[in-house]
């Protein structure tokens, strides 16, 4: 498995685990209210901070075991299973975000707004680590 | 499944006469990673012509030596 496959299936698991544990948080929250809660700052701030730091982590011990991988830039083969990775994902942001304004045309619901965006974002991510490995392993 | 594309090569039969050259020593000659070669012989990605030409020059081969156009694989 090549350096920038590693780092995508641990970015891939990090964001999954990140976007769990906040929207557990989340509708926690919700439930406890008997509504959909309000955009909670700190659960946010937290999910970034932890998010951050175990992408660091994880890309230091990786590095650390291919330090010569890890130094050299992407070839045209991985370039162009990131662009492709990335266009796509930027459906995904697309989608959520206007199905998000549309829902919120309807409902004038701002909380809702605000989940559906956040979680179209990290769904984004997802999916541009997740079909960066499909075109690793499967071609581009 | 990407389709595939309607490339052949020889490259894993390029390296077998070349020494036994390794997928390694034939990546750092073209500037890729060994993933990107396997991935070429394996037939899941056409490199770019620069990459190509590199190859070929790497085996002292013409470009259509290594590689080839097969239309039933579109």
């Amino acid at each position: 498995m090549s350096y920038r496959e590693k780092i995508a299936w641990v970015m891939m698991i990090i964001l999954i685990a990140g976007g769990l544990f906040y929207f557990n948080m989340v509708w926690k929250a919700s439930q406890a209210l008997g509504d959909i809660a309000p955009p909670i700052i700190p659960f946010v701030i937290a999910y970034v901070v932890v998010i951050v730091i175990a992408s660091i982590i994880a890309v230091v011990v990786i590095a650390i075991s291919s330090p010569t991988e890890a130094n050299a830039p992407a070839d045209e083969r991985e370039r162009r299973a990131e662009s492709r990775a990335g266009h796509v994902s930027g459906y995904v942001l697309g989608i959520g975000v206007i199905t998000g304004l549309l829902h919120y045309s309807v409902s004038m619901d701002g909380n809702m707004l605000f989940h559906t965006i956040f979680a179209s974002l990290m769904l984004s991510q997802i999916a541009e680590y997740g079909l960066q490995i499909w075109y690793y392993r499967r071609g581009v | 499944m990407p389709k595939r594309p309607p490339i052949t090569n020889r490259v894993r039969e390029l390296r077998e006469t070349h020494d036994n050259m390794s997928q390694s020593a034939l990546a750092k000659e073209i500037g890729v990673t060994r993933q990107t070669i396997i991935a070429i012989e394996q037939g899941k990605y056409s490199p770019s012509l620069e990459s190509a030409f590199r190859i070929a020059r790497v085996f002292g081969v013409g470009l259509e030596d290594v590689f080839g156009w097969e239309p039933d694989r579109l």
